[in-house]
C-alpha cells in the first residue's frame, strides 16, 4: 500500500511543483504559499479517517461482471487476481466426477448438437423474458464462492463489496445479483460503478468513446466529464463470431466431403456440425481480421482521418494481398469422424468480416440491432454535440473479448476514419444530398451571401479616435480582463487537450478503473445498504436525480451529522443509473 | 456409453424451497417446464432432479456435515468458514496472512506450473550454453559460469528457454521472474519503479521542475507495462485528488469540520484569525477539478493498434504456436508487460504459473456457530481435529440391481420393469424409522414409472458388531416377533412383495423399488401445448428418481448427543422425538435408446 502517510507528502509535493511553472504565482497553490498547511492525505472525502481505516477496509472485494466471466479481487490492486469463467462443468453438481472418466467427453461434452450452443457458458441474457432468476442467482453463488475460495482465500466473513456492471444491465438481473450477494455472501453494503466510467476513470482521461466488443453484444457508450452521456448498442459481438467461425468450417468441411452445405436461415442452428468449445477455440485462436481496404495506404500515415496522403504504396503494402497462398491447418476433434482442416488463411477473417463488418451490404439494409460495428461508432459519434463529439472522437478506448482478435481494433478505427473521410459529420446522406452538394450554382450562391455579409460591415475606416495620442480601436485595444474568467482559467490545465482527431488509447480495464476508484475513496453514486435491501428490495431505490449526493457526503462529516442524517431521511438510496424503473 | 453406477445424491434442506416445484411458468428454458406446470395441482412440492437449479443443491453423502446442536445437514452453501492456515500446494510451506496481502495469493518461492501442462515445472541447471542461439538477452552471455538455469517441465519437456527466460540463480525464482519480461527482457519491479519516483521527487523539491523531463507519450508510453501504469495512474490521481481537496473541499465543506488534527480545519482557523483573507482566495481557486492525465508519466498511454506483426506471426506458427483458452485461462495476470490484447493467444507469450496458493478451513454452523469441521493446524497433517460428517448421522442408500434374473447390469430396456434393492444403513445407535415418498411417474420430459414396494420401515440401531455374531437367535427371535420378517427376502423366494421388506440385517434393510422405465423417444406430435420435441440431452438418459426421505427416532432427553447412549431395551421416561427429512436423488442407470 503506497498510501501510507510515509509516502503520500511526496507525490502531493511533486505534483505542487508540477503545476506551478503553468499556474504562474505560487499563491495559487494552496497548499504552497498561503498559510500553514500540513501536506494533505490523498483521500477525498474523508478528513476524519484516520489512516489506519485505510488498512482496515483493504479487503474490498471488486466484482467485475461480464456475461460470460467474473473478475474478482481486491481494490488497490492493479488487475484482478481470479477470472472466473462460467462453463458447464462449472454447473455440474458437487461429487460429480464423471467428467474425467475415459470416453464421457465423447460422449456428450464433445458432441456438437443437443446443447444449447453457447448458452450454458453466459451467466445470464439479456432478453429476460426466460430467465430463471434464480438459476442466474445459483451460478454467481458458486462462481463467487470458488473465486473467494481460490483466488481471493478469504472466508465467508462479511464484506463490502464493489460491483462493476455494464450500464445496460436489465434491473430483474441487476436484483438477482444483488440479492445473491446480499442473502449468500453477507455483505454489509455494495457500491456500484458502470464499468463504461471505470473503463475511462482507468485511461486516465476524462471523456472517452467506450467500443465495448462484448460477447452478447458491442456496446458503444460516449463518456463525456465521467458521464455516460449516449449509448448505442449492435448483436455483432463474440457470440457472433463463434457463430460465424462454425458456419464457415462447416461450409468448408462439407465441401472438403463434397457434400453441399446448406446454410438454412442465419443464426438458426439446427444442424451444428461442431461444437461450441471448438468453434470459440479456434475464434479466440486463429481467426484474425483483414485490415480495411481503403485505408491500407492511410494507416501507416498518420492516421490523421482529414489528410488523405498517397505516399509510397507498394511499401506499405500489407501481407494479405501478398500473392503466396499461405495455408493453415486446424484440427477438428469434434466433428464426425474427427479431422484435420485445411484452410488458406483468408478464409479465417470471414468470420470476423461477417459477424462485424459485412461490408457487401449496403449501409441502408441492416436494421437498428445489427448495425455493423464501424457504422455504430460513427453514428454514435455524429450523435453526439459537436464539442463532445471532438474530445470523445480522440479518445476511443477499444475493450471487451473481441477486442483480442487481431486486427479487428485497427480495422474498426480505420473504417470508422474512412467514414468520416467520405462524410464528415453530416447526419443527412443519400443521393439528393449529393446532388444538392454536386449544384454548383447552389453551392456559389450560398457562398456568395455567405461571404459578402461580414465584408459589408467590416469597413469602416473613421471608426478609431485618437486620444492620448493612441489609436483606440477594435483592432490594438487591450482586451478588458473579466474576473470571473480570470479566476476560472487559473484553476484550468493550461497544456492543450486533443481533440478533433481520430486517436485510439488504452485502458486498464473497467476492474482496474473501479480499484483506482475505490482505493482513493470516490464516493459512488449508488451504494446499498445491506438492511435496506433486505427490506425493500430493488423497489425501495429512488432515482439517482434524487438522492442528493452531497447529503449523502455530509452524514459522514461528523459525529453529530451522522445521528443527524439517521434520523432524517437517510433511507434514501439509489441504483444510479440501473434504477431507471 | 460409460456403464453408470448408481448414485445417490441427497438435497440440503437450506436451498430454497422455489428449487422444488419448477413452478415457473415462463421457464421455457428448463426441459421440464411442461411436466412441472402440470404437477402443479397434485403435488407442487416435489423436487425434479433435472431442474438446472436442482444441481447447485444435491451433494453426495460425503460431501455434507452435520450440525449436532441444531440436529441439521449442513452443505458447503450452508457453513460459515474460517480460514486456519495458508500454504503452497507444491512446497507445502505455510504462507502468513500478511504475505498474502502484499505479494498476492501465489506461491512466491520457487513453486511453477507448467503453462502447457501444468505439470510442476523444476530448476535444472544449464550447464553448457550450447544452444545459445536461444538466448535473446544480451546480459545472459555475460552471467556467470556456473551456468544460468531454467525452468523445466519433467511431464511434457515445456522449458523456460521458449519463452526466452533463464535464471541467474537457482532459488527466488519468483522475484528473479518478476524482474524479467518474456525474451529475458529486463524490467523495473513495482518497488523499483517506486524509489526511483521518490529520487525524482526529491530531485523536483530541489528546484528541478519534472516538466524539464517530459516523457513524450509516444516514446516512453508504448513500453508502459500495466503495473506501472495503474501505479503511475493512481499516483496520478491521488496527486489531482489532493490538489481538488487543497482547493476546494477546505473552504466549503470545514464548516462541517470539527477534527482539529485535520490540515483542513488548521486553515480555517487560521483564516478566522486572518480575517478571511484566504478563505477567499481559496475559494477563488476552487474550480480548478482534475484535469486529465497527458502523459506515460501520468498513466496515459496511446493504443497501439497497429497488429500486423502479430497476424504475420499467426500466419507463421499456425494453429500449433497458439494456446487453447484453457491454458490461457490458467495464466497468472501478466501485470509486467503491455496489455497484450489479442498477442496473448501465442505460446511464446506464456508465463510459468506460480502455484496458487490454498487454504485449510474449519467450518462453522451458521446458526448455533458451533465448530462442526476443524482441520489440523499443521500443513503436512491431513487429519481433522472436529469433523461431524452427515454420514455417521443420517441412513446411507446403497443400491443394486436386484440379483435374480432381469435386465443386464448397465443398461435399463424401455417399457420393461426392473427392480432395484436399496439398501439403507443406519449409523446411529437408536432404531430409527424411515419413510420413503417418490412421485409415482418421474419428472422429465420421459416420465418413468415408480414403486416403491415398501416405503415405511424400521432399522436397528447401530449396535456393536459382536452383538450380532453372539445373539444371532436372539435377534432372529425378535424379528420374528416383529412378525417382519417371515415370508420375505433372498431365502424366501426372491419374489418382492408389496409391503415386505426384502432382507434386513444387524443396522440395515433392504427393499425393493419397482420401476418401468420410458421410452426415450422424443414425443413426436405434439398435443396442444408446446412440447419439447428437441433431442435427446445430456443425462436425460439416465433414469433418477427423486425420493422424500424423513427419518425419526427417539433419543433420551437428557442426552443431547445423538447416539451416546445405547438405549434400545430400556424402555423408559421422557424420549425426545427427533426427524429429519429430506430430499435425495437415486441414479439407478441408463435407458438403453434401442
Amino acid at each position: 500500500m503506497s498510501a501510507t502517510p510515509v509516502s503520500t507528502p511526496l507525490p502531493h509535493r511533486a505534483l505542487a511543483n508540477l503545476r506551478s511553472p503553468g499556474g504562474g504565482s505560487g499563491g495559487g497553490q494552496a497548499g504552497g504559499g498561503s498559510g500553514p498547511s500540513t501536506p494533505l492525505r490523498p483521500i477525498n472525502a474523508s478528513t476524519f479517517a484516520s489512516p489506519s481505516t485505510l488498512r482496515a477496509e483493504e479487503d474490498l472485494v471488486i466484482i467485475e461482471f461480464g456475461t460470460r466471466k467474473l473478475l474478482v479481487g481486491f481494490a488497490g490492486d492493479p488487475v484482478p487476481r481470479g477470472c472466473i469463467w462460467l462453463e458447464p462443468e462449472q454447473q455440474r453438481r458437487v461429487g460429480d466426477f464423471r467428467a474425467w472418466q475415459t470416453g464421457f467427453h465423447d460422449d456428450w461434452r464433445r458432441r456438437a448438437s443437443g446443447k444449447r450452443w453457447g448458452r450454458d457458458h453466459e451467466l445470464w441474457q439479456y432478453d429476460v423474458r426466460g430467465v430463471d432468476l434464480g438459476l442466474v442467482g445459483d451460478k454467481l453463488e458458486r462462481a463467487l464462492r470458488e473465486a473467494f475460495t481460490k483466488y481471493l482465500l478469504i472466508d465467508t466473513r462479511p464484506r463490502k463489496m464493489v460491483c462493476v456492471l455494464p450500464s445496460g444491465l436489465p434491473s430483474p438481473l441487476l436484483s438477482a445479483t444483488l440479492d445473491t450477494l446480499f442473502s449468500k455472501f453477507q455483505a454489509p453494503t455494495i457500491s456500484l460503478l458502470s464499468s463504461p466510467a471505470t473503463l475511462t476513470v482507468a485511461a486516465g482521461v476524462r471523456s472517452a468513446l467506450i467500443v465495448d466488443l462484448g460477447w452478447t453484444e458491442t456496446v458503444v457508450t460516449s463518456i463525456y466529464e465521467y458521464r455516460e452521456v449516449y449509448c448505442s448498442r449492435t448483436v455483432r459481438g463474440g457470440r457472433l463470431l463463434a457463430e460465424q467461425t462454425h458456419k464457415s468450417l462447416a461450409k468448408r468441411l462439407a465441401q472438403l466431403r463434397g457434400e453441399s452445405y446448406d446454410e438454412g436461415p442465419d443464426s438458426d442452428f439446427k444442424g451444428e456440425v461442431l461444437s461450441f468449445e471448438e468453434c470459440e477455440d479456434i475464434a479466440s485462436r486463429m481467426v484474425w481480421c483483414k485490415p480495411c481496404r481503403d485505408s491500407i495506404t492511410a494507416q501507416h500515415a498518420e492516421g490523421l482521418p482529414t489528410v488523405q496522403e498517397h505516399d509510397d504504396e507498394p511499401e506499405s503494402h500489407v501481407p494479405s494481398s501478398d500473392p503466396r497462398p499461405s495455408m493453415v491447418t486446424v484440427p477438428l476433434k469434434s466433428s464426425r469422424p474427427p479431422t484435420s482442416l485445411e484452410l488458406p488463411q483468408d478464409a479465417l477473417t470471414e468470420p470476423c468480416e461477417n459477424a462485424f463488418f459485412e461490408t457487401h451490404y449496403s449501409y441502408t439494409s441492416f436494421d437498428d440491432h445489427e448495425l455493423p460495428v464501424h457504422l455504430l461508432v460513427y453514428r454514435s459519434l455524429l450523435q453526439l454535440p459537436m464539442d463532445v463529439r471532438a474530445i470523445c472522437m480522440s479518445r476511443i478506448i477499444f475493450t471487451g473479448g473481441c477486442a483480442n482478435v487481431l486486427g479487428l481494433r485497427q480495422r474498426i478505427f480505420d473504417e470508422v476514419s474512412s467514414l468520416v473521410r467520405q462524410r464528415g459529420w453530416d447526419p443527412v446522406q443519400g443521393r439528393c444530398v449529393a446532388e444538392l452538394r454536386a449544384n454548383t450554382k447552389l453551392k456559389k450562391r450560398a457562398t456568395r451571401q455567405a461571404g459578402s455579409a461580414p465584408t459589408g460591415v467590416a469597413s469602416h475606416p473613421e471608426e478609431g479616435e485618437e486620444q492620448d495620442g493612441v489609436w483606440h480601436d477594435a483592432a490594438n485595444s487591450a482586451p478588458e480582463v473579466d474576473p470571473v474568467e480570470e479566476q476560472l482559467k487559473k484553476g484550468a490545465d493550461k497544456r492543450p487537450r486533443v481533440q478533433g482527431e481520430m486517436r485510439a488509447i488504452e485502458s486498464l480495464g473497467g476492474w482496474s478503473g473501479a480499484s483506482i476508484l475505490t482505493q482513493l475513496k470516490v464516493g459512488t453514486i449508488a451504494t446499498v445498504d445491506r438492511e435496506l435491501w433486505l427490506q425493500q428490495g430493488a423497489a425501495g431505490a429512488s432515482k439517482a436525480s434524487e438522492v442528493d449526493s452531497k447529503t449523502l457526503q455530509r452524514q459522514s462529516l461528523g459525529a453529530g451529522g451522522l445521528i443527524r442524517g439517521a434520523a432524517a431521511g437517510s433511507n434514501q438510496w439509489t441504483l444510479g443509473v440501473w434504477g431507471a424503473t | 456409453m460409460a456403464p453408470l453406477t448408481p448414485y445417490t445424491f441427497i438435497q440440503c434442506p437450506c436451498s430454497d424451497p422455489s428449487t422444488l416445484a419448477s413452478s415457473r411458468p415462463a421457464d421455457a428454458s428448463s426441459p421440464t417446464s411442461i411436466s412441472g406446470q402440470e404437477r402443479d395441482d397434485d403435488d407442487g412440492r416435489t423436487f425434479d432432479p433435472r431442474a438446472p437449479r436442482s444441481n447447485y443443491s444435491l451433494y453426495p453423502l460425503e460431501y455434507l456435515l452435520y450440525c449436532e446442536d441444531c440436529h441439521q445437514i449442513r452443505c458447503p452453501r450452508c457453513v460459515s468458514e474460517e480460514i486456519v492456515t495458508y500454504y503452497c500446494p507444491n512446497c507445502l510451506f505455510e504462507v502468513p496472512s500478511s504475505n498474502l496481502k502484499s505479494e498476492g495469493n501465489r506461491c512466491t518461492r520457487s513453486c511453477f506450473q507448467c503453462p502447457i501442462c501444468i505439470g510442476p515445472l523444476g530448476v535444472t541447471s544449464l550447464e553448457k550454453p550450447a544452444d545459445a542461439n536461444l538466448l535473446a538477452a544480451p546480459d545472459n552471455a555475460a552471467s556467470p559460469p556456473s551456468g544460468p538455469y531454467i525452468l523445466i517441465c519433467s511431464y511434457c519437456n515445456w522449458s523456460s528457454t521458449e519463452i526466452g527466460i533463464q535464471f541467474d540463480k537457482p532459488n527466488s525464482i519468483h522475484a528473479q521472474l518478476a524482474k524479467m519480461r518474456n525474451g529475458g527482457v529486463t524490467r523495473l519491479t513495482a518497488k523499483e519503479r517506486k524509489e526511483k519516483r521518490r529520487e525524482a521527487a526529491a530531485q523536483s523539491g530541489t528546484g528541478v521542475p519534472p516538466t524539464a523531463a517530459p516523457t513524450t507519450t509516444g516514446g516512453d508510453g508504448q513500453d508502459l507495462d500495466v503495473e506501472a501504469q495503474f501505479a503511475n495512474l493512481k499516483h496520478f490521481y491521488q496527486g489531482q485528488l489532493a490538489d481538488a481537496n487543497a482547493a476546494g473541499a477546505s473552504s466549503l465543506s470545514s464548516l462541517g469540520d470539527l477534527g482539529f488534527a485535520s490540515p483542513n480545519s488548521l486553515s480555517r482557523i487560521m483564516s478566522i484569525y486572518t480575517g478571511g483573507s484566504l478563505h477567499d482566495k481559496k475559494a477563488k481557486t476552487r474550480v480548478g477539478t482534475m484535469r486529465e492525465a497527458l502523459d506515460s508519466d501520468e498513466g496515459f498511454k496511446l493504443a497501439d493498434l497497429d497488429e500486423s506483426g502479430a497476424i504475420e506471426k499467426l500466419h507463421e506458427e499456425g494453429y500449433d504456436g497458439t494456446v487453447s483458452s484453457e491454458q490461457l485461462s490458467n495464466q497468472p495476470p501478466n501485470v509486467g508487460e503491455v496489455q497484450l490484447h489479442g498477442r496473448s493467444r501465442f505460446a511464446s507469450e506464456l508465463r510459468p504459473i506460480p502455484y496458487l496458493l490454498r487454504t485449510k478451513r474449519s467450518k462453522r454452523c451458521p446458526i448455533c456457530r458451533h465448530i462442526i469441521s476443524k482441520p489440523e493446524a499443521k500443513v503436512q497433517t491431513t487429519r481433522f481435529r472436529i469433523r461431524l460428517v452427515a454420514g455417521s448421522y443420517i441412513p446411507s442408500i446403497a443400491i443394486r440391481p436386484l440379483p435374480g434374473g432381469g435386465p443386464p447390469p448397465d443398461t435399463l430396456q424401455p417399457l420393461r420393469p426392473a427392480q432395484f434393492l436399496l439398501t439403507f444403513k443406519n449409523p446411529i445407535f437408536e432404531t430409527v424409522k424411515v419413510t420413503l415418498a417418490s412421485p409415482a411417474t418421474t419428472p422429465g420430459r420421459f416420465a418413468s414409472k415408480v414403486t416403491v414396494l415398501c416405503p415405511q420401515f424400521e432399522i436397528d440401531a447401530n449396535t456393536d458388531v459382536w452383538d450380532e455374531a453372539l445373539n444371532k437367535d436372539g435377534d432372529k427371535e425378535r424379528r420374528r416377533r416383529k412378525g417382519e420378517d417371515s415370508g420375505s427376502g433372498p431365502a424366501g423366494g426372491g419374489q418382492a412383495e408389496a409391503g415386505k421388506i426384502w432382507e434386513r440385517g444387524r443396522n440395515w434393510v433392504s427393499i425393493v423399488v419397482e420401476v418401468v422405465p420410458a421410452s426415450l423417444r422424443p414425443p413426436t406430435i405434439s398435443f396442444g401445448k408446446k412440447e419439447d420435441t428437441g433431442p435427446l440431452r445430456e443425462d436425460e438418459d439416465v433414469l433418477e428418481i427423486p425420493m422424500f426421505v424423513r427419518v425419526e427416532w427417539e433419543v433420551d432427553a437428557g442426552g443431547d448427543e445423538v447416539g451416546s447412549v445405547p438405549s434400545k431395551d430400556k424402555d423408559k421416561e421422557a424420549k425426545e422425538k427427533r426427524e429429519l427429512a429430506y430430499w435425495c436423488v437415486l441414479g439407478l442407470g441408463r435407458v438403453s435408446q434401442g
